[in-house]
């Protein structure tokens, strides 16, 4: 059985909300980020320097993957 | 201390907001360990599901559509990219999280959602009661509890909940007040 054909309407309305929903998450990781940075004011300890390049990590990775989805998709 | 540390006497390389030259940090908590399971579980869910669930789910389903390359890789790509941003978000919330208990006061850091943050403080000459409590088979095979201060006058009682040997901790404050620090404990 052929798989059935997905009309282009269909793909544009579905690229326009990942990309929607790739915006807002990148709102969450910026929002993680800034939280990260308030709470090692609070808290200063030796494992900050690994969460920080975590958190930062996650930040640049979502970019990356909404650049992607523009491009792709 | 390691990352994973939620109880520690005496810590080194610390450092809290507001702690004073001449204040030292004497005991050092978080939750215990074991709260953070339930997140940890979801995340292995979350990880196996791409390559186990998936594709039984849509066999059974019997969807028929065939989506370009391109939407399958952005797609499996973010659900990881969500599942470590979940997985980042409940270790941070538990990791900033932290009661602390100096020669001067004790201190209670809580962030709520990450975006939300309490601290509490109550001196040692301040702490009128401090009790402790422990139920359940959890808490029974793993040793972890709450433990309530009372405190004097308008200053609200500090709650550290669900922290590693509640017994040390009740013992470590009611020494500290006894020693002439201060307390009617």
């Amino acid at each position: 059985m052929t798989p059935a054909v997905i009309p282009s309407y269909v793909l544009l309305t579905l690229k326009i909300f990942s990309i929607v929903g790739l915006l807002i998450y990148a709102v969450f990781a910026g929002v993680l980020v800034r939280q990260e940075q308030l709470m090692a004011h609070v808290l200063e300890e030796q494992f900050q320097p690994i969460i920080r390049a975590l958190v930062i990590a996650h930040l640049i990775a979502t970019v990356v993957l909404l650049l992607l989805a523009i491009i792709l998709l | 201390m390691s990352p994973l540390t939620a109880f520690a006497v005496n810590p080194t390389s610390l450092r809290f907001e507001t702690q004073e030259d001449t204040e030292k940090v004497i005991l050092f908590l978080r939750q215990h360990f074991i709260v953070n399971v339930p997140w940890i579980l979801g995340t292995i869910l979350l990880v196996i599901a791409p390559t186990v669930i998936f594709p039984r789910l849509f066999h059974a389903l019997s969807l028929n559509m065939a989506f370009p390359t391109s939407y399958y890789v952005v797609g499996t790509m973010f659900w990881y990219l969500a599942t470590f941003g979940f997985a980042l978000a409940s270790f941070i919330g538990w990791f900033f999280n932290i009661y602390i208990v100096t020669n001067e006061r004790i201190v209670d850091i809580d962030f709520f959602y990450l975006l939300y943050k309490k601290f509490s403080e109550a001196e040692l000459t301040k702490i009128q009661d401090i009790n402790y409590t422990s139920g359940g088979l959890l808490a029974a095979v793993f040793n972890f509890g709450n433990v309530v201060v009372e405190t004097a006058g308008e200053a609200p009682n500090i709650d550290f909940e669900l922290i590693p040997f509640p017994e040390k901790v009740v013992e470590t404050i009611r020494e500290l007040t006894e020693r002439g620090e201060g307390g009617s404990v």
